[in-house]
């Protein structure tokens, strides 16, 4: 029995301190400076991010860095940092932290009731003393501040009666905005990560590639690109101007389309949006040994592209292509429209590099022990990134409210007068007012004393409680 | 190139970097005197090298129909054309002369060293071929000269913040600055007897009482950093110029965004470019953060607004300079 007992009673104190860690936890989340640290490692991840290039392959990391470095890189994502666990959960702490301070904190601290304060505590402050009593003093009060656009409300607290002047109060509801706006932003995002996909790929003229995701197909007609040389101080450039591929798409509806992808101008293949990103000149390798051919690369390769001379140790990499050498100097030239164009190819023992050099198209160059290659043609292949992203319409309408709740917060100070007004004998009062804005004090320190100025211009002080002088009246509004 | 558009523009060009220059030094003068007349010289100098910017980039476009922010030199020229404009409004708005000098000597350096990037005409390669350049860089642009001029004011915060230590320490009595900088209450209770007693507020209030002190004793650096607008106020200006430029830069990643939508298809790539500049409204949107806690507000928060503005100088020259991407101007 005792047994069944025991859990009965410490599940309230289970239950207590469960309630207590949330609370800490809660209370920990909402509080800004951590909040802020977060934001500061979000940064610095993206910062890493930055300056370590993303997405390359290991050996790349390998070659750039000393070799613990590197193994650090790819030991931490950090090659892949803003797909990493470190950086979503950063992401997720920051939505968390936000919504824990959203609700202890901005919406009670930003959109506080109507309270009575202590005036002269509030650093912010002034007492005059106005002809009148009270109520008269109160009224003039109220047309004064609501003729300059404040919105004022009375309340009676303890049979003493408050008037609270609000500007800009609407504005209070800015920073719940541009919380919303982000958290909007990361739920597209997460749509994105969710359901969505990308990637590249790249055909040559007359040939068809298939996104794999969708089967979606890109057949390449036609690829055409403009270069222009243009005179500038240091020289002529020569400037792409444009690139163009005309294709047949089918996309996932079965039907198949004339398209025209033109560079900044992505087609859209139901839903899935295709993007000219680069293009290239593939080579057609071939290798003879003794006049007589022998087998080849299969494919006309891309730059960076290489293959195994067939019964050797050696292999060849096109590394670019030239699209005119020079003829003074047999170097490549500055233009790099196909005039008379070459390609740079390097040799490799193994893994080890031995060698490099300038292959003019259509020209067999001597590989040694009878081996010849050539260069024999090249054809310009178009390469594309794809995309296909449900959450833009989220993330778009959440950058929107992230915009509107910063301007909003960051343009208007929204600010509360405190008024109370006392009876001060010989048929006068005396006002206390207090001001608060969301954004402290300095802020508002200015206008402040230019609210008092005007207060005091329209109702002058009594000169003094004992003076015989008429007390002067608030002005009229 | 045409040698009339050639001659014009140098004209142009020359005119804004010697009123830069000049305008610099006087309005340095400014600061270090408060002589009223290099104010009266300084201001207009700064005036006129912006006004020969703006005309030398729409003279460019005008007459090339190349829109002139393809370029590092071009968008560097509209950096500190858009520096010194803003700085113009605020000095006029706010009595903040007193910054010109530091915002018009950097405005100066940006545009010197921006010619050093000046290619002459050139058609813009195909990723900037878009009506989107024409939004997006300006905004981007008109953000970073925001923080800019943030950033001189916190230059200006940080020594006197740290003049007021030096004199409190020697006072024997060092006393938080970040209090300091909240100001001690202000005082408006009028009544006739006492309203004549009220020190006056906004530029002359009195919120570092160790260097006043010692001004009173005759100490001439105290005096000067006396002349100073006050902490809260050199606050309150680098809380408004960059609650201008926070807004402009959001709205320059959200118009970037939408311009690589358009043009390729994803609204975020992480191009180092982009990526960068998220790291600085990540610092910027710190920085809003902890001004609202009045135990950050003031020193820490100028060093936030420096920190903020070196990632806008890694963003905008860094990242163009040393890391390549959709962004470098030079693909
Ligand atoms: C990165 C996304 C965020 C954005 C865009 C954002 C935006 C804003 C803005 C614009 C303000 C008004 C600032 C001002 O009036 O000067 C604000 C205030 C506030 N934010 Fe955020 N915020 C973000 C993240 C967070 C996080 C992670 C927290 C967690 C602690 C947080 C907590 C607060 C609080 C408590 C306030 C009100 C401060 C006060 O009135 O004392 N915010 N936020």
């Amino acid at each position: 029995m005792s047994d069944s007992r025991a859990p009965a009673a410490q599940a309230p104190a289970l239950r207590a301190a469960l309630a207590r860690t949330w609370g800490e936890t809660v209370a920990l989340f909402a509080h800004v400076p951590f909040g802020v640290s977060l934001l500061a490692i979000w940064a610095v991840l993206t910062l890493i991010g930055v300056i370590v290039e993303q997405g390359r392959d290991p050996s790349y990391y390998a070659g750039a860095y000393a070799p613990p470095l590197a193994r650090l890189i790819l030991r931490l994502d950090i090659e892949n940092i803003y797909h990493s666990p470190a950086y979503i959960g950063v992401l997720g702490l920051i939505i968390c932290s936000m919504a824990a301070a959203t609700f202890t904190k901005v919406i009670p601290r930003r959109i506080p009731r109507l309270n009575p304060v202590k005036i002269d505590a509030i650093p912010l402050h002034a007492r005059l003393r106005v002809a009148g009593d009270p109520d008269a003093v109160r009224a003039r009060l109220a047309a004064f501040f609501s003729s300059r656009g404040w919105q004022v409300r009375k309340r009676a607290f303890g049979g003493t009666e408050w008037t609270f002047a609000d500007k800009s109060n609407w504005a209070r509801r800015g920073v719940l905005v541009a919380h919303v706006g982000f958290v909007l932003i990361a739920v597209g995002t997460t749509i994105y990560w969710a359901t969505g996909y990308s990637g590249q790929f790249a055909v040559l003229s007359g040939q068809t590639a298939t996104i794999p995701q969708n089967g979606t197909k890109v057949a390449l007609e036609r690829f055409a690109y403009r270069i222009d040389p243009v005179r500038t101080k240091a020289g002529i450039v020569y400037q792409p101007i444009d690139y163009v591929s005309d294709a047949k798409v089918t996309a996932r509806d079965g039907v198949t389309r004339d398209a025209v992808i033109r560079v900044n101008h992505p087609y859209d293949a139901n839903g899935t949006l295709i993007y000219q990103s680069t293009y290239g000149f593939a080579i057609d390798f071939r290798v003879t040994h003794d006049g007589v051919p022998v087998p080849g690369p299969d494919h006309p390769l891309k730059e960076g592209e290489g293959f195994v001379v067939d019964g050797t140790t050696r292999a060849i990499q096109y590394q670019r292509f030239v699209g005119t050498i020079d003829r003074a100097t047999g170097m490549p030239g500055a233009d790099p429209r196909p005039n008379d164009p070459g390609v740079i190819v390097v040799a490799f023992d193994g893994d080890r590099p031995i060698g490099q050099a300038l292959l003019p198209l259509g020209v067999p160059v001597d590989l040694g022990a009878g081996y010849k290659l050539e260069a024999a043609r090249y054809v310009l292949y178009s390469g594309f990134q794809y995309r296909y992203d449900p959450g833009i319409p989220v993330v778009g309408i959440g950058a929107f409210v992230l915009l509107a709740g910063l301007c909003v917060s960051l343009y208007f100070v929204p600010a509360r007068l405190f008024i109370i007004v006392r009876e001060s004998g010989a048929g006068t009062s005396e006002v206390g007012v207090a001001a608060t804005t969301v954004k402290g004090y300095d802020v508002f320190e200015d206008r402040f004393r230019e609210i008092v100025e005007a207060l005091r211009r329209d109702a002058p002080s009594v000169p003094h409680a004992n003076e015989a002088a008429p007390a002067p009246v608030l002005g009229a509004v | 190139m045409d040698p009339t558009r050639e001659l014009i523009d140098q004209v142009l060009l020359k005119t804004a970097i010697a009123a830069y220059a000049t305008g610099a030094l006087v309005l340095f003068a400014y600061f270090l005197t408060r002589n009223g007349l290099y104010r009266k010289i300084g201001a207009p100098l700064a005036i006129l090298g912006c006004a020969a910017q703006l005309v030398e980039l729409g003279t460019r476009w005008w007459m090339t129909g190349i829109w002139p922010l393809t370029n590092l030199y071009g968008s560097l020229s509209l950096f500190s054309a858009l520096g010194v404009a803003i700085f113009v409004i605020f000095a006029l708005r706010y009595d903040l002369w007193l910054v010109g000098g530091p915002v018009v000597a950097v405005s100066a350096i940006a545009l010197a060293y921006g010619t050093t990037w000046n290619e002459g005409y050139m058609p813009a390669v195909p990723a900037l071929q878009s009506y989107w350049i024409k939004i997006h860089v300006p905004i981007v642009i008109s953000a970073y000269a925001s923080f800019m001029v943030a950033f001189c004011v916190s230059l200006i915060y940080l020594m006197k913040a740290y003049g007021e230590t030096r004199f409190a320490a020697r006072r024997g009595a060092v006393r938080g600055i970040a209090a300091t900088a909240g100001g001690p209450p202000v005082d408006l209770t009028l009544s006739a007897s006492t309203y004549a007693a009220t020190p006056a507020l906004g530029s002359a209030r009195i919120d570092t009482p160790a260097t006043s002190q010692a001004a009173a004793a005759g100490d001439a650096l105290a005096q000067w950093l006396e002349g100073l607008p006050s902490l809260a106020r050199l606050d309150v200006m680098q809380y408004r110029v960059i609650a201008i430029g926070l807004p402009l830069l959001s709205l320059g990643i959200i118009t970037g965004a939408m311009w690589a939508k358009e043009a390729w298809g994803a609204y975020w790539q992480w191009d180092p470019k982009e990526t960068a500049a998220l790291v600085s409204w990540i610092v910027y949107a710190g920085y809003m953060h902890l001004h609202t806690r009045p135990e950050w507000r003031g020193v820490k928060t100028a060093w936030i607004s420096v920190l903020g503005f070196a990632t806008i100088v890694f963003c905008y020259l860094g990242v163009n300079i040393w890391i390549s991407g959709l962004h470098s101007y030079k693909m």
